[in-house]
């Protein structure tokens, strides 16, 4: 009998292993927030991917903000880069050396052509990423700075949306009465200042020009204009509409805070719509969604005193997945699958719905939009023109600083035009082009 | 003769029959690690696969002579000396002292104590971490408690305004503005005007006095920060206090075991000649434990040079890098922004040159001070 079992288990263990054998093998490293409340669908649309290819064994590593950073890092540095790996377009740290080293395959030449048709254009623009190549499909087109706005905790205090920056400053003291933090903005990792609210300061005051003609030696970082607009970022926390414990807050702790009235305001991107949202998995949303509709607003920055590029907002290409250079035969088929599957209209529309971001695919659209989600649409049209996101034009070497001094500056241990004198050091040490 | 020289062959022998395996395996596990990394901090190696990716070459001490222009790195180094001094002048004579205390039965309930004060060390130190940044936090619990006693202070000298009702006048609101915090006025272009302005806004009558009390609590109340760990010069003291937190249990139980192996009947000797218990201290226990003490300096060294986890769990070394150590540093230059890996590896190598010294000097210390075991 023991025998019999033996041979029965040694059966079945070679069955398997030819099974097995017949598989691809793709290893994908895949960014998502488990906290957020789309998670469970994202998943739900992976689990049906592989119910539906079984031919393919797919090994997803999931991690999110600063661990798949590292680890994505980790893995280019080691020349071990996964099958598929969900990316950015340009030098942002985590995709640095994908795109400065051309470790992805160029997507033009690996997805069919009317496939790719259905895609914005913008989206397809090459010259938007680091490698100049489509290394990446950006599944959206990112809005940086977004001021999300409780008016409902407001309008109970008697106040109003404000709409200039004195309207703003005017608030504090009327907050800060009832314990409410005017503007959230967790900073403790170093590049929301600056993504999310320092690159649209930049492109108000200064304009892309400014920042291009830095790049070609034309202009400096210690010109009187952009030590300015880092001033007037310090300004912020001196007027009392940042707090200066925001420095410390780690990103991930905003929203929480935010949607328990902590605070009017709270400057994000756009990506972070979707912690708002209803969880399908368990019903519950950080703020349900008729709170959504009668108390919640997504505004765009309040107008800065001499703004010469009015209501302006930073933006850039979004992210998205990309394939592994070295892939052929099966597995670049298995990865192809995979990428068409991902940009196909159903799962766009799950994020799409989910919050996640609006598709750069022109053909998805949704009727079950959260009232959030349904305001984030209206908010892009309240942006007349985007600018640079500083981290996607200026070099790592360069933003690297920037970022340190958006710390720094609110923290009275470094001046505006150090934080300057720091970056053209960067900017003119970086080889001529 | 012959046959001591033939015994000391195969004595040699037997020896290096037991070692060789060992010592190639810590070579190849230990060793080779270091080697590489010297070699990669003097190329020009840019990530990817290390053979058969993009050519990488030899280029020199270039990095080791940008370490030493990056002001970070020096401020990484002073923090680590910082740590290596709480280490070796705080944990191990605070552990020695107590867990002499313990020894010699000087506190009731040594045994207690001592499982109590090692408790940290069996604690992830990344819970460690998150724990006292939360304690430290500027809503946590170190701030509400302090800010509860500033606010009992403001609502004691604000009741004494209150003591005839509410009354806002000019002079109400300058005497309300003499109590308050004057950083609380900062925003305030004309604070005399403007609050006494809100207060008649928010139409506060003497029947809600506890709303208007805890508004102006909110207001104009002292709020301690505990931004000491975003502060240059201080952000390392709570980091240097959580470190001896942590850490001083486990030199406690290794000091004690190390105590109950000398012969009590040589302390019994000494008092009866009339030793107190400090000559006991310093001529009995020190001088037979010397040897102890010396490698519970090199593992407070090792440990100390290569701290990452509290730290990281705590500030990330930050804000502004100014509570970064070398690890952190190496890290960052590693595996965040735009990696440079030959300066994160000419990092690493520095570290091992720089625990060699310190455990050098640590090891002539006690050739040249200590006792005999």
């Amino acid at each position: 009998m023991k025998r019999l079992a033996l041979v029965l288990a040694l059966v079945a263990f070679a069955a398997m292993s030819l099974v097995a054998a017949d598989k691809t093998v793709l290893k994908f490293l895949y960014y998502a927030d488990s906290s957020q409340a789309g998670y469970a669908d994202d998943m739900a649309t992976w689990a049906k991917f592989k119910a539906a290819n079984t031919d393919i064994d797919l090994q997803m590593e999931i991690l999110f903000d600063r661990p798949y950073a590292q680890k994505l890092t980790a893995y280019a540095a080691a020349g071990t880069v996964p099958d598929v790996v969900y990316m950015w377009p340009t030098t942002n740290e985590a995709s640095s050396l994908l795109q400065s080293k051309k470790m992805m395959k160029d997507l033009k030449t690996v997805l069919p052509a009317d496939f790719l048709a259905n895609f914005t254009s913008a989206s397809l623009d090459p010259s938007a990423q680091t490698s100049k190549q489509l290394s990446e499909l950006p599944q959206s087109f990112t809005f940086t700075t977004v001021m999300y706005a409780n008016v409902g905790l407001l309008k109970s205090l008697g106040l109003s949306v404000p709409k200039t920056y004195a309207e703003l400053k005017a608030l504090v003291p009327k907050l800060r009465v009832k314990n409410v933090q005017t503007v959230l903005l967790p900073n403790a990792d170093k590049w929301p200042a600056q993504s999310c609210l320092f690159s649209t300061i930049s492109g108000r005051l200064l304009g892309d020009a400014f920042i291009d003609n830095v790049l070609a030696g034309k202009a400096k970082f210690t010109d009187k204009a952009f030590v300015d607009a880092l001033a007037f970022y310090g300004q912020l926390y001196t007027d009392g509409i940042i707090n200066i414990s925001n420095v410390q807050m780690g990103y991930g702790d905003g929203p929480g805070l935010f949607a328990a009235n902590k605070a009017a305001f709270i400057i994000d991107g756009d990506w972070r719509v979707g912690a708002y949202l209803t969880d399908k998995s368990n019903g519950k949303a950080l703020i349900d969604p008729a709170k959504q509709a009668s108390d919640f607003e997504l505004l765009n920055f309040v107008a800065i005193p001499g703004e010469k590029n009015v209501n302006t907002a930073s933006a850039i290409a979004g992210t998205g997945l990309g394939i592994n250079k070295d892939l052929s035969g099966a597995k670049l088929d298995a990865a192809k699958r995979l990428l068409m599957y991902y940009y196909g209209k159903e799962v766009q529309t799950v994020k799409l719905e989910t919050g996640a971001f609006i598709p750069t695919r022109t053909d998805v659209t949704s009727s079950k939009l959260e009232p959030l989600s349904q305001k984030q649409i209206k908010y892009y049209s309240t942006v007349p023109k985007t600018t640079y996101v500083l981290d996607g034009a200026l070099d790592p070497t360069v933003f690297g600083p920037l970022n340190d001094g958006l710390q720094g500056i609110p923290l009275g241990a470094q001046t505006p035009a150090e934080v300057a004198a720091l970056m053209q050091k960067a900017q003119d040490a970086l080889p001529k082009k | 003769m012959a046959r001591a020289v033939r015994n000391r062959a195969e004595t040699n022998w037997a020896y290096w029959s037991f070692i060789t395996p060992a010592f190639v395996l810590y070579l190849f596990v230990f060793g080779f690690p270091i080697i590489l990394s010297f070699v990669l901090s003097v190329s020009n190696y840019g990530g990817g696969k290390m053979f058969g990716g993009d050519p990488w070459s030899l280029v020199g001490l270039g990095e080791y002579f940008k370490l030493a222009n990056d002001s970070n790195f020096w401020l990484a180094l002073k923090n680590n000396i910082y740590i290596v001094l709480i280490s070796v002048l705080g944990q191990i004579p605070l552990a020695f002292v107590l867990a002499y205390i313990i020894f010699r039965k000087i506190v009731r309930w040594g045994e207690g104590w001592q499982a109590i004060l090692y408790v940290p060390a069996i604690i992830s130190v990344i819970v460690l971490g998150i724990m006292w940044k939360m304690i430290f936090a500027s809503n946590g619990l170190l701030a509400d408690i302090i800010n509860a006693m500033d606010t009992q202070t403001f609502l004691t000298s604000l009741n004494g305004l209150l003591a005839n009702g509410l009354n806002v006048t000019d002079d109400f609101v300058t005497k309300l503005l003499a109590i308050s915090e004057p950083r609380a006025l900062t925003g305030f272009t004309n604070p005399l005007a403007e609050i006494k302005d809100l207060i008649l806004s928010n139409g506060y009558t003497t029947q809600n006095l506890d709303v208007f009390r805890s508004d102006m609590v909110n207001l104009l109340a002292p709020k301690w920060t505990p931004d000491f760990l975003s502060k240059q010069d201080i952000a390392m003291i709570p980091i240097l206090f959580v470190t001896l937190w942590v850490w001083t249990g486990m030199y406690i139980i290794m000091f004690h075991a190390n105590m109950q192996k000398i012969d009590t009947a040589i302390i019994e000797a000494a008092r009866i000649d009339g030793a107190s218990e400090l000559q006991v201290l310093s001529h009995v226990i020190v001088p037979n434990l010397s040897g102890v003490l010396a490698n519970a300096a090199i593992l407070c060294i090792a440990g100390s040079l290569n701290t990452f986890a509290l730290i990281w769990a705590m500030t990330a070394g930050g804000p502004m890098n100014i509570t970064q150590v070398l690890a952190i540093y190496m890290f960052q230059n590693a595996f965040i922004g735009v990696p440079n890996f030959p300066l994160a590896n000419a990092i690493s190598v520095f570290i091992v040159l720089f625990s060699f010294i310190l455990i050098g000097l640590t090891l002539l210390v006690e050739r040249r001070y200590g006792g005999r075991e």
